[in-house]
């Protein structure tokens, strides 16, 4: 993992930019960036890149066939630092030296809530019927219990239909599903990056399906209003740029809110993204994973299905999970909302292999069912932990004078560590989080999210208070070992251009 | 016969919208090609316009291949079928001389990809996505139209009884007991969350242990070894994947378990190449469809004749549909031969707690002192069967192969379980005082009960059967009913059962290579299989008058046609 490859990242030329950075949010530096955005920046910007998963992947082996030598490499290689977590987590007790995880995307805050929840009585029934071969779209009760959350959570104008859903053994199953019946294999899908980079495996595995990245920038530039925005003339430089490599584009995969950056689309835009998707004939599948993990009430999330109209209903297909919201990522539900019955049968057909048991279906409609405990218990506590602990790193990061993005959705804060790497490279991004991983703690590096600038990191914040401060205490310890680029930079202020480092 | 008329219907239906969708594109194609490219950037709009006129040509040729392709499967009539029956049976050849009656043929069992692809039409799907969903369609629509309209004993007495998928209903009773007992309703915080993709570590260690003793091996099984998927599909579909590139090949002994054909389809994209067994004893073969080492050869020989690649071999062992157990020494010529020939072997092991007869000793692929090739040899097994609860999605692979292992474990993520799921069957699987004291004894006995009621009743209808002692299921020869003995006859016949409202399995499913065998699941409740048995008996002697009437017609024409040309025309005869 050590050399990291550029050749899957096509660089194209564009229009000079600048590079600036958004520091500390409602620190806007507005002044400093008029000035930086005047300044012709001669480094070309990448645009877009067409992933290839298979770049780093040499040794094959002569039990398996090639495309099971490359999946193998995909368990190696993809797992180093979740493997060495493994082998030495930290306990409390046990192991107070192990390693914190604050690499992985889980809510590890309301553990007490949801077990509590799940021990009830009304959990515990063993159905004959259900020990035994299912409807593989999901048993009717859930589909039902599901399409009757979603309207209400959604906000659906209409109410959503239990013949639209299916229900599957989550998110990461439904990408493959999706990515094999809408594409033929070498076929792409596109993807604003950063974005959750296991999205890479789930549709490549099986479905022999590519992402085309849409390098979105940290820096603000022309009509944007914040670091990473997505634009329309984004996904059209970065289509167009697919299309001229002779890539076919099927879908757009929308991360809404987003991850790793926490971002959340306003209505209109998504309304745009969408537009953008119909000139061109896009399915758009829009992730909504996190979306009850808004704890910042003035975002104002909007799901794509409370839209009142959708551009094109028969190929906007929508994705959530119990994963993330319900903080029960090793639950396994997922279920996919799409008025096109197609699809919804095509992806049926393939879910004899990602179905899930049917006490757990049960379980799941008895936990979705239950309104009152959602929003009088658990929503209402779920979103002042994240929000506490949000605010408990922020406040460590905004000490330590790091910038980052945030904006209070999600488990996690997009950091920018730009100014600790000796020199602006991927290399370099590695060697810093080997750093954090000997200092015991596990941080995810923008590579893995295709993030086209290095020295970005997600840091996840919904853990357990002790965990939480241990954690960013092994952070700081590494940082305040490591020299700075710019040391006596103010965390706000706008980096030169990648130059010459001294 | 309202199911056939159904499908018919939707035949016409679906070349309907073909066609419709034809004369629209040709329709914008006039227009492109009647429009002149605007005047400004000629070049560019130029390049534009003929790159739709292009794709447009693309799609048109697609459509009417679409139609055409589509004319001889759905169409009645012109469908090639495999030759009559050449079995020894003494009704084998008794139609061989009379002209297929084609207005009858139906809809396709079996699928060959040039079938089913192109029975769907979206605009929306990749033609992988059309090929996944027709398939599904196909294999399961006998059990779609079940799960509408299911048998009840009291609310449901005309609902379909379904004795064609094998699925084990006669021991839900203990396991829902089981798995309501209080140590199966704990949680940890590690449920919840993330896990070892290959499976919870506790629940791999169950699983070697409980291999270890059940499967009787030499040595205590590594869970290092184990990986665990949601269920046998899932196995199957990720070793088609990593054992083969697509187009590549397994070599399976057929009559065998058709989901196979499913499983390493769907995704995977890998080849079935069969090995025909038959039902007639040789002097090479000492029982029905045996497997001999020298039909392997064959098949493997003239797979690579037609130039495809095989990688592996697949053995179902108690054996699917057949119920054959293989011997210790049989096993091991078959792994021998795959040594020789460098193939892996695959060993499915789902039913190998369903031998009911205890004259039979199942052996393990794992209780052998030394496997010929350890590192291509992999063994699945789940509890779908075994403990009745497919619903519950959980299988298993031992394989000795870290690689295959590793490999493997990149599917964890699609193929998961829940932790809380994972929690219960280790629950299960360590109760091993349970399961010998209390479930085997009643699961046996139940097995052998069903298992006597039927072949009774088989014996007293004289239907030809093979008599073994393990699986949910008898395979059973109903080719004297068929007339003339062709696969489009079994396909009537099955018809024939969803009208009386029974669901079986046709040999063609199995990819059975004579026609007129079905699979008969007897592993429901009493009431069920009863009335199940009571619809079966009404099926066959309605195939039985009819049979006997058309023999009489017949033999009344060739009296005609020998009498005719003295008296041409008697209305007595006519009317007859």
């Amino acid at each position: 993992m050590s050399t990291l490859p550029q050749k899957e990242s096509r660089m194209t030329t564009a229009c000079p930019g600048s590079d600036s950075i958004q520091g500390l949010p409602g620190n806007k530096g507005d002044g400093l960036e008029r000035e930086c955005s005047r300044k012709p920046d001669q480094k070309p910007l990448k645009f877009y890149g067409v992933g290839d998963p298979t770049a780093m992947f040499c040794s094959s082996s002569p039990y398996l066939s090639s495309r099971g030598s490359v999946i193998k490499w995909f368990w190696d290689s993809a797992e180093e630092g979740y493997m060495t977590y493994h082998m030495d987590e930290y306990d409390e007790d046990k192991n107070p030296s192990g390693i914190i995880n604050l690499g992985t995307s889980e809510n590890k805050l309301c553990f007490d809530l949801l077990s509590r929840r799940l021990s009830q009585s009304d959990m515990l029934q063993v159905e004959p019927s259900l020990l035994q071969y299912p409807d593989w779209r999901g048993h009717l009760f859930l589909r039902e219990e599901v399409a009757r959350f979603l309207s209400f959570y959604c906000r659906s104008p209409a109410p959503l239909k239990p013949e639209n859903v299916v229900v599957l053994n989550g998110s990461a199953s439904l990408f493959s599903a999706l990515a094999t019946v809408l594409c033929e294999a070498e076929e792409a899908f596109l993807i604003p990056a950063p974005y959750y980079g296991a999205i890479t495996q789930h549709v490549y595995l099986y479905g022999n399906v590519r992402l085309v990245y849409v390098y979105l920038d940290s820096e603000v530039t022309g009509l944007e209003t914040r670091p990473f925005q997505l634009t329309v003339e984004k996904l059209e430089m970065a289509l167009q740029g697919a299309n001229s490599e002779g890539v076919k584009v099927k879908g757009l995969i929308l991360i809404n809110p987003q991850n790793p950056l926490g971002d959340v689309y306003s209505p209109a835009e998504l309304q745009e993204y969408l537009e953008f998707a119909k000139r061109h004939e896009l399915h758009v599948m829009v992730d909504e994973v996190y979306m009850l993990s808004v704890f910042e009430e003035s975002v104002g999330y909007r799901s794509v299905l409370s839209l009142e109209r959708l551009p094109d209903p028969q190929r906007t297909h929508v994705m959530w999970a119990t994963s993330k919201d319900f903080g029960m990522s090793g639950l396994r539900f997922g279920t996919l909302y799409t008025e096109n019955q197609d699809v919804a049968t095509a992806v049926t057909s393939l879910c004899r292999y990602h179905g899930l048991s049917g006490l757990t279906q049960y379980q799941m409609a008895q936990l979705l069912r239950d309104r009152d405990w959602i929003n009088q218990v658990y929503l209402p506590e779920n979103h002042a932990r994240l929000k506490a602990a949000h605010t408990y790193v922020s406040e460590d990061l905004r000490a330590l004078g790091i910038p980052f993005v945030s904006r209070g959705a999600g488990f996690f804060i997009w950091v920018d560590l730009r100014k600790y790497l000796p020199e602006a490279t991927f290399e370099e991004e590695v060697l810093l989080w080997r750093r954090f991983l000997e200092n015991k703690v596990l941080l995810s590096f923008g590579k893995a999210f295709e993030c086209k600038e290095p020295g970005w990191f997600r840091l996840v914040f919904s853990d357990k208070t002790h965990r939480l401060r241990l954690g960013m205490q092994r952070v700081r310890q590494v940082l305040e070992g490591q020299p700075q680029v710019a040391e006596d930079a103010p965390p706000c202020q706008i980096q030169e251009p990648r130059g010459p480092h001294k | 016969m309202r199911d056939q008329a159904l499908r018919y219907r939707s035949i016409h239906t679906q070349l309907m919208e073909m066609v419709l969708a034809l004369r629209q594109t040709v329709e914008d194609h006039i227009t492109q090609l009647t429009t002149r490219p605007q005047e400004q950037d000629p070049g560019l709009e130029e390049q534009r316009h003929g790159q739709a006129i292009r794709e447009q040509e693309a799609l048109l040729g697609r459509l009417l291949f679409q139609i055409i392709s589509f004319l001889p499967a759905g169409a009645p009539g012109n469908q090639s079928f495999q030759p009559p029956c050449t079995s020894t049976d003494s009704r084998g050849d008794a139609g061989g001389g009379q002209p297929v009656q084609t207005s009858r043929q139906t809809g396709q069992m079996f699928y060959q990809e040039s079938d089913f692809e192109n029975t769907i039409i979206s605009y929306d799907l990749s033609n992988r996505g059309i090929d996944i969903s027709a398939l599904y369609h196909l294999s399961f629509r006998d059990y779609n139209t079940y799960q509408g309209n299911k048998y009840h004993k009291d609310k449901n007495t005309l609902g379909y009884i379904n004795l064609g998928t094998s699925e084990n209903k006669l021991c839900t009773d203990l396991l829902a007991e089981r798995l309501n007992q209080s140590d199966m309703t704990y949680i940890d915080e590690d449920l919840l969350q993330y896990t070892d993709w290959r499976g919870q570590p506790f629940l791999r260690k169950e699983v070697a242990r409980f291999l270890t003793f059940y499967c009787k091996t030499p040595e205590f099984l590594d869970p290092e070894n184990v990986v665990i998927l949601n269920g046998r599909s899932a196995v199957f579909s990720a070793l088609a994947m990593v054992l083969c590139d697509p187009g590549e090949a397994f070599l399976v002994p057929t009559p065998s378990y058709g989901g196979f054909a499913f499983s390493t389809h769907l995704y995977a994209k890998v080849k079935l190449v069969p090995v025909h067994l038959e039902s007639q004893v040789t002097e090479a073969s000492g029982y029905p469809f045996q497997l001999t080492v020298d039909k392997l050869e064959q098949a493997l020989l003239g797979a690579k004749i037609e130039g495809k690649k095989v990688r592996g071999l697949v053995l179902i062992n108690p054996q699917n549909p057949l119920g054959d157990v293989y011997s210790q020494d049989s096993m091991m010529e078959y792994l021998e031969f795959a040594k020789k020939y460098n193939l892996h072997v695959i060993v499915d092991e789902m039913y190998m707690l369903s031998v009911f007869d205890e004259a039979i000793t199942f052996h393990s692929v794992l209780s052998m002192k030394s496997l010929p090739d350890p590192n291509k040899t992999h063994v699945i097994w789940g509890t779908s069967k075994d403990f009745c609860i497919s619903g519950f999605r959980f299988g298993a692979l031992y394989t000795h192969n870290r690689e295959v292992a590793s490999a493997m474990s990149s599917f964890g993520y699609l193929h998961s379980i829940s932790g809380i799921a994972q929690y219960k069957l280790r629950q299960l699987l360590q109760d091993r005082e349970w399961i010998d004291n209390v479930y085997l004894p009643s699961y046996h006995f139940r097995l052998q009960e069903a298992h006597r009621y039927v072949t009774h009743k088989l014996k007293a209808l004289k239907v030809p059967f093979l008599n073994r002692g393990s699986g949910l299921y008898v395979w059973i020869n109903l080719k004297q009913y068929l007339d003339p003995c062709t696969f489009e006859e079994e396909l009537l016949l099955h018809h024939r059962f969803l009208d009386h409202k029974l669901i079986l399995s046709p040999g063609k499913t199995f990819m059975c290579k004579e026609p007129g065998w079905f699979r008969l699941i007897f592993a429901v409740r009493p009431h069920l299989l009863r009335s199940a048995m009571r619809r079966f008996q009404q099926v066959l002697v309605e195939q039985e008058q009819e049979h006997r009437v058309k023999q009489l017609e017949d033999a009344m024409k060739e009296e005609v046609s020998t009498s005719q040309p003295e008296t041409p025309a008697s209305p007595v005869l006519r009317k007859s």
